[in-house]
Parts: C-alpha cells; structure tokens; sequence
C-alpha cells in the first residue's frame, strides 16, 4: 500500500514538476496553445486555391487558314488569359524564354489539308518552368485545349455535313453539332458528407502534425536536459525505477498534449469552422494514442541523442520527414513500397488519417490504424525502457 | 577504476563505522568524487567490490536507496523551478508522501537558511545558496548514509560554520557521512580523514593522529638567543628529530611535548645555549597534508629520490630513526 501510494507520488511529482516548468516559460504557453491555431487559421483563410490563369500569346500562321480574332479562343484556352494573336512564334517565344508569359500556344501552319488528308496535326504548347506541379498542370491544360479544338474542328464539320445533306434534299439526323462533337460530358458527384474545403481538410493534419512534433520536442528536450545535466544521477541513487521515469513523462506531457489538443479542436470547431461530425470520444482516443506514440518516438530520440543540439536536429529532421511522408502533402500512394512502409512507422501518418476520417466523416474504415499506434507506442516505449535503464545504471 | 586507461581510484580500502564523518580529502583531480560514485553506484568499478549498508551498490534495493542520501559537486537541479520546489520534487523521488514531505520540505529550507528564498528559482539563486539547495535535497529524506561531494565549496566562512554544525547535528542522530572538501582545514571537523592522491589513499585515521603521523609526535619549537646548532638534542631520550628552522630556531619532535619540554630546555643551556622561547606547536592541516603528500611521493619514489625530496622540503634534518612507518591503513 505504501509503496504503491509512493510510486504515484512520484508520477505526480514529474507532472507537476513538468507542467510547472512549461508555465514558467509563458512564451511556450503562447506558442503552444495559440501557435497551432495561428498556423492553421491564417493557412485557412491564406489559402483560397486559386490559380492565376497562365499568360499566354497564342501564334496564328497566316497560311493555316485559321481565325486571328482574339475573342474567338477564349472559351477555348480554358486556365489561360489570352493576351495575343501573333503570326511569327519566334518573339513570343523568346518573351517565354525571358519569362515575361507563361505560355505560348501554335497552331499548326496547314491544319485543314493534314486533317483532309488523314493526319493528325499537333499543337504545340510551349511552356517554361522547373516546378513539376507546374508543369503536370500546364500538361492538363494543353490536354484540354486539345479537346476543346478537336470539339470544335467536329462541331464545325457535323454543322456544314448538316446543311450539305439538307441542301442535297437528304434527311438529316436530328442530332446537334454539340452533341456530335461531344456526345459525353462528366457531372462530379461527391457522396462525401461535407463539401471538401482547404481548411477543414488541412485543419485535423495540421493539429496532428503540430501534436507529433510538439510531443516529440517536448519530451525529448526535457529528458536530454536531465540525461546531460547530470539530474539522472540523482534519478539512479534515488529509489525511482526507469518505469517510473518514462510513466512519469508519458502522463506529465500527455496531460499538457491533453491540453492543448481540447484547446486547438475547439479553436478548429467553434472559430474557424472544421465540422467534426465522429464522436468527440473516439477523436479524443485517436488523439490520445498519437499522443502517446509520439511522446514514446520523443524519448528514444532523447535516449539515443548525446546532446540537446541533437535532439533538436533529430526533432527537425521528424519534422521534415512527417511534412514529406506522412501524406500531408503528396498521397502515400504515390510514393514506392519501401517508402510507405517507412512513412507507416511515423505516428502522424496514422494519426491525420484517423482525425480527418473522425472530424470530416464521421467514422474510419481504417480501425487497424489506430492498433499501428498502439504498437508503435509499445515498441518505442521498451526500445527506450531497456536504453534509459542501462544509462540509469551504468555510468 | 579506470577511465580510458588511467586509474582515476586504485588499491582503496576503507570502512566507515556507523554514527561517523569521514572526511575524504584530496587536491583537485584526486578521485574523490569518483570515490563517491562508486560509493553510490553511479560508477562501476573495473575491479575489487563495495559494500554499501551491507550491499553492492549496483544493485541496491529501493528500502536500501530511500537510506541514501546524495549531494553532487556540480548543481544538477532544476533551474526553472523554485528553492521549495526542488525540494519538494527530491522529496517526492524518495517517496516522501505528503504530510512528512510538507515538514521536512520546510525544516530544510530552515536548516540551509534558504526560507526566504524558498520561492525564487533555482536558477536565480546566488552560487552559495545553489549549494545550500543541493544540501537540503540531500537531507530532506532523513537519509542515513549521506555522501556529500564537496558541500561547502563556494560558500562563505560563516555559512560554512552552519553546515559542519547541521553535519554533526546529523552525526549526532546516529547518521553516517562521507564527506569529500579541497578545504583540508575542515578535516578538524570529521571524526576520520581519508586522504586521497591521484586516486590512491595515502592515509585515514582520527586528525588527531594524522597530524601525529605528519610530524612524527609532538613538536617543540624553540628560538634561542644565539646561533645554536640544534643536531646536539638529537642524542636526548624524548627525542626523535629535530630540524633546524634558521641559525636560532628550530622545531624539536618529542614523544609528548608536556614531559619532553623542560629536558630540552635544560640540555640546551648544559650546551650553552640561552633560550628566548619553547613553546609546543601545531601544524595547520595545510601543513601536515603537504608532510604527508610529500612523504607518500618520497616512498614510492627510489631512496636516492626520497632524500632529495626530504631534503628539498625543508632544512636541515636530524633524523634517530632512518625510515618511518607507512601511513597507508
């Protein structure tokens, strides 16, 4: 009885020790509870996903028989702003080499006698960026302004095929040349029950991105202190045991994530709008096990770190590596077998995962996420017991 | 033990009787805090064993470490925390539950005189009062053992006064203590010395007999009117030796200066000399520690080596014997 009612003496004594030495440092407070909240709302309402049309002259060879009045392509050019018609590629390319456009789009010199006589005739756009996002996007648009052409190539061709069968006293098809040249068109229904939105998507990963690595820094930093310190000497002459100094750290910063994390989600909510439409329950054990997954990847970098500079390094190179891997910015999907399996192993994977699917649907299909964490959690927790304890007992 | 190659503590064995302060003395470098590692199990040593409370350090049961008590000779607290909370923190680690960790808490920072520092942060407190703090963490348990790694360093003559005093109120209360200090004056204060150079022990004993060890026995210093060649007294049946300090002093080593006195003064006039003073001495510890260091160096270096050391130590010496015995226990 004794000795039970001293081990939690001991637990308290760290979450207090711990949770005093956070309120004597307000900035951290500040940066801590307001940060998270900052980054998110300004990246909200920052973020509108609005992509400026790109600047394009469009070049018009005298000999290819098509229009040169400006108003006819912009319906066509869809995500350009159509500057000009110009005969003559070589000026408006070398405005595009010196990056005053975007793009420079010409039209093949002899389109109509290649199509009569069975060839395909190309346009080129020409573009000049080193983003690849960039350059998939103007690929997009170069595939639709071909389509469009093409649309309008056979609309133009059913519409005079019409009036020739009219005149030749046939009975036309009572089909419209819209629909000729083009019989399909896609209508986007979403059964998702919100409607997508910058915010309320990149709101539940950024609270478990900015949870992971505060949990992570935190408790590293506070542990690396006490290793290089010399504290731990005291932690090995007194009665304490490495379980207890690792449970100790666990509750102290759990209790402070605890915080911060009921502050942040009802900022997310209540100001700016994120719907969470799971059970407040269930989001608070998915952020509860991320916690503790996280504060566990903290203390083994503590443990494996000799300095605090270390630590910090190790904590930013998570960082990157969350931001990267996690699926925060690029599909998991998109990466190859080694490296998902590798972006499996950081908490932050599962954890925007499971809160998106927790706030934003209202359930997740994918229970076994939240066992990843568990098990992530258990397998840093003993990797760091048996280093914490041969430093504790060894010198 | 060794560290990288070297022996930082060789060849050491010592017990301390229960109820009693040890002082372990040495110059910087010495090995005394390594000394107080082992003792605590911090360090392991490469060979030989301790025995602490009856156990090997490394594996000391927690009733065992809840007997301990540690102050370490760097400050290894918590700058962010207050006086009283840092105590309070130690406390909890020892496993003191509430209402006694409450009293104790308080009678320490009493006991240190840092009550009315009790809410500053640790890390605003003066150099002193940070040692004073580590003292009060060291105690607040009631340990039985304590091991203080250098308790008074950086702190003031008076405070220093109140700290050997609460160490013998804590002697007195039946608790053992190891006590490692650079102020070899402070050896008067423990009721053994052990006296460590470049991690071996060159000497324990009481002070008393230490300072006994240092000078041979008891000393007489005598300052004659005239020149006196003081080589004459050596032949007398109370005395040992007798170095010659200048051409009209000189220091006498008796058995017992209470009865040797008057025999001295009486052959010095039978030779002819008139004597303005004779008066018994005793060395400051400064001084028997540099006897007793340089003594050690003289016996482990070659005989040619130790009489050039001797020699260069002090005057003219006059010497019954040709060899002393080891101080080494």
């Amino acid at each position: 009885m004794i000795a039970a009612l001293q081990t939690i003496t001991r637990l308290l004594a760290f979450i207090g020790k711990e949770l005093i030495e956070v309120r004597r440092r307000p900035g951290a407070i500040i940066s801590l509870i307001l940060g998270p909240f900052l980054i998110m709302s300004v990246f909200g309402l920052g973020y509108n996903g609005y992509r400026r049309p790109l600047q394009t002259i469009i070049v018009i060879p005298p000999q290819s028989g098509l229009p040169s009045d400006l108003s006819r392509y912009r319906d066509v050019a869809v995500g350009m702003d159509i500057l000009q018609i110009a005969p003559d590629a070589a000026a408006p390319l070398q405005r595009l080499r010196s990056r005053e456009l975007d793009a420079v789009i010409v039209a093949p010199p002899n389109l109509e006698q290649q199509f009569r006589s069975g060839a395909q005739s190309v346009i080129e756009v020409h573009i000049n960026v080193t983003d690849p996002v960039q350059q998939a996007y103007a690929g997009v648009l170069a595939e639709r302004l071909a389509s469009e052409v093409n649309a309008q190539i056979i609309k133009q061709a059913a519409g005079e095929g019409e009036k020739y069968a009219l005149a030749a006293g046939q009975q036309a098809v009572q089909i419209p040349p819209d629909v000729i040249a083009a019989p399909t068109r896609a209508e986007l229904k979403n059964e998702a029950p919100i409607a997508p939105g910058v915010l309320s998507f990149y709101g539940p990963a950024v609270l478990a991105l900015i949870l992971q690595h505060l949990a992570v820094t935190l408790v590293a930093l506070s542990l690396v202190r006490e290793r290089t310190s010399g504290i731990i000497e005291l932690f090995r002459i007194s009665p304490i045991s490495t379980t207890e100094v690792i449970v100790g750290k666990v509750l102290a910063f759990g209790v402070l994530a605890a915080a911060i994390s009921t502050i942040t989600v009802a900022l997310l909510v209540v100001a700016l709008g994120v719907p969470l439409l799971g059970s407040p329950v269930l989001l608070a054990a998915i952020i509860a096990l991320l916690t503790v997954a996280s504060l566990a990847l903290g203390l083994f970098i503590a443990v494996i770190s000799d300095s605090e500079r270390q630590t910090v390094q190790l904590s930013l190179l998570l960082l990157l590596a969350s931001v990267f891997f996690s699926g925060f910015v690029l599909p998991i999907e998109e990466f190859t077998a080694p490296v998902r399996i590798a972006s499996y192993v950081l908490p932050v994977t599962h954890g925007i995962r499971l809160i998106q699917d927790v706030m934003l649907r209202g359930w997740t299909n994918e229970v076994w996420e939240m066992f990843a964490l568990a098990i992530i959690a258990a397998v840093l927790l003993v990797a760091t017991w048996a280093l914490l304890r041969r430093s504790m007992t060894r010198a | 033990m060794m560290f990288g190659g070297m022996a930082a503590v060789r060849d050491v064995t010592l017990s301390v009787a229960k109820g009693t302060i040890l002082g372990i003395i040495g110059p910087s470098g010495a090995g005394k805090t390594t000394m107080v590692r082992l003792l605590t199990g911090a360090l392991k040593p490469t060979r030989g064993s301790v025995r602490v409370l009856g156990e090997d350090p490394q594996l000391f049961r927690r009733r065992t470490r809840e007997r301990i008590g540690y102050m370490p000779q760097l400050f290894m607290l918590y700058p962010d925390l207050t006086a009283g909370e840092n105590i309070n923190f130690v406390a909890s680690l020892f496993g003191l539950l509430w209402p006694r960790r409450r009293r104790r808490v308080h009678e320490v920072l009493r006991t240190v005189d840092l009550w009315a520092a009790r809410g500053k942060r640790a890390a605003d407190l003066s150099g002193g009062m940070q040692r004073r703090l580590e003292l009060a963490c060291a105690l607040v348990h009631e340990p039985a053992l304590l091991f203080l790694d250098e308790p008074t360093a950086g702190i003031d003559p008076l405070l220093r006064a109140k700290v050997w005093e609460e160490l013998h109120r804590l002697k007195s209360l039946g608790r053992t203590l190891l006590v490692t200090t650079q102020y070899v004056t402070e050896a008067e204060e423990c009721d053994m010395v052990a006296l460590i150079v470049e991690g071996q022990l060159i000497a324990l004993d009481t002070p008393a007999d230490l300072r006994r060890k240092a000078t041979g026995g008891d000393l007489i210093e005598v300052e004659t009117a005239a020149r006196f060649n003081a080589s004459k007294l050596v032949s007398l049946p109370h005395v040992r030796s007798v170095t010659q300090q200048s051409p009209r002093a000189f220091r006498v080593t008796v058995d017992d200066a209470g009865t040797a006195t008057p025999d001295v003064v009486a052959a010095l006039a039978e030779a002819g000399g008139e004597v303005v003073s004779a008066r018994e001495i005793r060395l400051s510890f400064d001084e028997v520690f540099a006897e007793l260091v340089a003594r050690d160096r003289a016996t482990r270096a070659a005989p040619a080596d130790a009489n050039a050391a001797k020699d260069a130590a002090g005057g003219p010496h006059t010497e019954k014997r040709k060899a002393r015995g080891s101080d080494k226990a």
